[in-house]
Formats: C-alpha cells, structure tokens, sequence
C-alpha cells in the first residue's frame, strides 16, 4: 500500500528532467562544488596563518590513551542516549495514550506534560535535575542526572511522534473494528498501534540525533561523556580547536550512522515517513 | 427479550423513531422515523449530501444522535461500553472504502472479530473464515494483504468480515461507489446471494438496477428528511414528490 504511493512521490512531485535541467543541474553542482573547497582552503590557511596546525596541537592524537579517554567518553554517550531513548519511547508512547485515551482530565494532563517536556530546553531540566533532588537531600548518581532531563524532553517530542503515526491510521480502519465490536483499548492496540509505529519508526530513530545531541551538556552534572572528556583533554594538552574539530567529526559520524539506519529502515519496510 | 421472542411478536430489527441529529447548525436528520422487519431488505437513496450515511452510522452509533430513538430488535441502542460493542457485532456494517485492516491479511481480517470479540478458538474461526472467503469467491487471496487486491475483491473480503460474525442484519454504505465498473457487479452478486439467504439489509446506494432487483422497500431521502418511500416497482416507475422526479431524471442523464 505505501510502499508504492512512497515511491510515486517523488516522481509525482518532481517530473523527470528534462537536457537543460541536467545541464543546469551540472552547473550548479560544480559551482557549489567549487565553492565549499575554497571555503575548505580558506579555514585551512586561517588555521595555518594563526598556528593551529602546529604538531602540538594535534600530537596528542598519536597517544592511544588520548583515543581510549575519549573512546571511554563516547561509552558513555552510547550508555546515555541508549538509556535515554528507551526511557523516551515507552515514556512518549504513555504520553500520547493518555492523550488520545478520550478520558478528559487525563487527556489535559498528558497534552500539559507533553507540552511541557517539548518546550522546555532540556538543560533546564538537567539544571533541574542537578540542584533538585539534592535540595530534597536525594542523591543521584551523574548518569541519572543527565539520562532523566534527556529522556524526558524527548519524551515530548515522540508522544508527538507517535500521535502523527496514529493519526496516519485512516480513521475508517477504526469504525471497522469498532462496528464489529472491539472495545476502544482493543482497537488501539490491534489496528491503529501496529500501523502507527510502523510509520514512525524511521523518525523514531531519526530522533536519537537530537537525544545524542542532547547528551553533550553532560559537563553541567559532570558526567563523563565524549563531550565531558574531551574538555578535559582540552585543558591538559590546552589543544582547544584540534580537539573540538576531532569530537565534532566523531559526533557527525554517529549522527550520519543513526540517519542511515532510519533511511535504510523507511526503505525496507516501505513505510511513508511522518514527521 | 430473546430472538424467538422478537420474532414472534413481529418486533423490528431495526427501528428508529423521530431522531434527530445535527452537525452544528447543520440539521442533517429531521424527524427520521424508520421500520425494517426481519428479512427485509431496504434500499436508501437520494442525493449527495442527504443523510445517507448519517442515518447508516448513527444505527451502529458511529453517530451520535440528538434526540430520538433507536431500538434494535426492540432493545434501545446502547450508549457505551461493553453493550454497545456487542450490539455493534450484531450488526454488519459495509463502508464504501472498505477500510479493511491493511497490515493483517485477508483471513486475519476476518477472524479477527469472531476471534477477539466472540472469543472463538482460532481453528473454528479460521475455518468458518475461509467458508466465507469462498463463499464470496476470494479463498484465494486469504492469505494476501488487503493492498494486493482489487477493489472487488477488498469489498467482497469486507463483506465476508462482517458475516464472520454472524450479524443479526447488514448496513451497506455505498458499498459499489468506489469501484471500477467492471467490478461493481461481482459485489452487487454477492449481496443478491445474502438477500436470497434472508438477510436483514440497509443499503444506501445508487444502483437503481439492483433496487429494483431485491428491494422490498426503498426509501428516498432530501435534505436528512424521509420524502418518500415505497415498494420500488412503484417508486421507480410513479414517483410521488417532485424531489423524487427531480433525482430520478438527474441519475437517469447518466
Ligand atoms: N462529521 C461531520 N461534520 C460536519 N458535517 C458533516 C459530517 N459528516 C457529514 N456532514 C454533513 O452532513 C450532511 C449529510 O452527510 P452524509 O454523508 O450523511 O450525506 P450522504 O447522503 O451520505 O451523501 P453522499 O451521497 O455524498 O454520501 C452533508 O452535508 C455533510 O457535509
Ligand atoms: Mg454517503
């Protein structure tokens, strides 16, 4: 069913181009092409000019220890996202089930909650997390610290994930069950959830970027994660720019990853992407 | 009151007396007072935009109505809940875009409800579903998704979900319109077959040709009102309104 309308869409948005398109498209990648390696050449030669390039700023990167700090960091990114994640899922799936449950005060609490968590920058949340509970004398461990504010602002956004999802479930699928008798309950969870997250899967893992993005604030409760250990490195070897371009390159491979995963799963199971 | 009891006393299968309802300012039914007996076979029609489909889903309470009431075997119609759900699974209903449930396959459509709702065991439900399947010529594609089949085939596979649980009458909402011609027969045959069979049918629809065929009544509707109703042999040929001349000559140019 969508994986045909999915493959349409484009053609029916776009038609086929024509010669001068292609030509003019030629045109306009080697033009960009162009464009972004002298903008390369330009912050390669500032670099050179004021002596980032010097050995160094970038012979730490010689020293397997320097790669096992910050390989342990980046444990403790995959540790957090992961942990905030699942959280996150089964945390958004309650929010938009309460929402959508039809029992009014409910509804309004869980569309508040959403709201809330959706809204809020999520290092408020960690600030929260940090100065809160150990006002009330609790004492939470650093991962706690930065895992719960994380999972509870995506949460909001994936209640809001997940209601898209359900919303995409053509609403007559719905009277169908309801007129051969199952509950509501019933025919939520055998006719409108297996569809729902079948169409939001993709953008279920697209939205472990921003929970990995998230994680990088984890200096605030001193957690030590690949952004954490990365400062530290940045203060003992005073290599600012060096390190930053490496942790930033790091994170840019763990993101493109997690969008290859969504893609690739959008194409396998041939779902339409709702956002 | 038991089903022999009901039909011993000639109570209505389904009956609606004075109901209302209104989208906002918009009086959809007025006054709608309705009658079917056990076994007969009642086609609605009228123009686009009459209430039709209302007076279809407010018997099974996809609508709600305002005012009014409606009884099914002499029962009134429950408002929520565990009841409603089993008055819903006694009654049929057919949607004119199918709405079959896309991610299941065709025998898992149509077990679902005896299986779920009934609690039958899935051996006897799978069996009694697959008798149906071919009943209406589709045990082929039991095993397919809805999407791999034709129009045809999908609303023949629909009917056969909503016989799956042995509904005491069927409520058909346009269920031809969505269809390629060619097709449109092999679904009307289907609903020859369950007429023959004694079924208790409501069918909105604007095949003139099978209302005639099998209708023992057929009711027009104008603006969510009853305008007229009669046995089709006489509705058809010596309609008494103007309303009713007006749309027959305006389906007739087609
Ligand atoms: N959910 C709704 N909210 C508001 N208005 C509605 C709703 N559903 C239907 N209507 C309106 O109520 C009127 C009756 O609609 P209904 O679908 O019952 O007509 P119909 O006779 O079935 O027409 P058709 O032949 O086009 O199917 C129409 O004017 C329609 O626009
Ligand atoms: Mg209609």
């Amino acid at each position: 069913m969508s994986a045909a309308r999915t493959l349409s869409m484009r053609d029916a948005l776009y038609e086929a181009p024509g010669p001068r398109t292609r030509r003019r498209v030629r045109i306009g990648t080697a033009v960009s092409a162009v464009v972004v390696l002298l903008a390369i050449a330009a912050v390669v030669r500032q670099f050179w000019v004021t002596g980032q390039l010097a050995p160094r700023y970038w012979s730490l990167f010689l020293q397997w220890t320097t790669w096992r700090f910050l390989g342990q960091g980046l444990l403790g990114t995959v540790a957090v996202a992961l942990t905030a994640g699942a959280i996150a899922l089964v945390l958004g799936l309650v929010l938009m089930l309460g929402r959508t449950s039809g029992v009014r005060p409910l509804a309004a609490l869980c569309r508040v909650v959403t709201d809330f968590f959706r809204g809020v920058p999520s290092l408020l949340l960690i600030y929260f997390f940090f100065f809160v509970p150990a006002q009330l004398g609790l004492k939470l461990p650093s991962f706690w610290m930065l895992t719960l504010p994380v999972a509870l602002a995506a949460s909001g956004v994936l209640a809001e994930v997940f209601r898209a999802g359900v919303n995409a479930v053509p609403r007559g699928q719905v009277e169908a069950a309801l007129s051969i008798g199952l509950s509501r309950g019933k025919t939520m969870r055998k006719i409108v959830l297996p569809q729902a997250v079948r169409y939001v899967i993709p953008s279920l893992i697209a939205q472990l970027v921003v929970v990995v993005k998230d994680t990088t604030v984890a200096y605030v409760v001193s957690y030590p994660d690949l952004m954490q250990n990365a400062r530290v490195l940045i203060t003992s070897y005073d290599a600012l720019v060096s390190l930053y371009l490496v942790i930033a390159v790091i994170y840019i491979l763990i993101n493109y990853a997690i969008n290859k995963a969504s893609v690739a799963v959008a194409n396998r199971t041939g779902v339409k992407i709702v956002r | 009151m038991s089903q022999e009891q009901a039909a011993e006393k000639n109570v209505p299968v389904i009956e609606l007396r004075h109901v209302d309802k209104h989208y906002g300012d918009l009086h959809v039914l007025r006054d709608v007072s309705l009658s079917v007996a056990r076994g007969e076979v009642v086609v609605i029609i009228g123009p686009s935009g009459s209430g039709k489909s209302t007076l279809c889903r407010t018997i099974n309470r996809l609508e709600t109505i305002d005012s009014g009431e409606i009884l099914i075997e002499g029962e009134p119609l429950p408002q929520e809940g565990r009841e409603l759900a089993r008055m819903r699974s006694e009654l049929g209903m057919v949607f004119q875009q199918f709405n079959l449930f896309a991610h299941m396959s065709i025998l898992d459509n149509v077990t679902l409800g005896p299986r779920e709702v009934l609690g039958q065991p899935k051996e006897e439900a799978e069996k009694y579903a697959l008798e149906l399947l071919a009943r209406v010529g589709v045990a082929e594609q039991a095993h397919k998704v809805p999407a791999q089949l034709s129009g045809g085939q999908q609303q023949r596979a629909a009917i056969a979900r909503s016989l799956a649980m042995r509904p005491k009458a069927m409520l058909f909402d346009e269920p031809t319109s969505a269809l390629d011609p060619e097709m449109i027969n092999e679904v009307l045959d289907v609903m020859v077959e369950l007429v023959r069979g004694g079924m208790t049918m409501i069918v909105v629809t604007h095949e003139m040709g099978f209302a005639r065929r099998v209708a023992d009544r057929v009711v027009f509707m104008a603006d969510g009102q009853i305008v007229e109703e009669g046995a089709p042999d006489d509705f058809f040929d010596h309609p008494r309104s103007q309303r009713a001349r007006d749309f027959l000559d305006s389906i007739k140019g087609h």
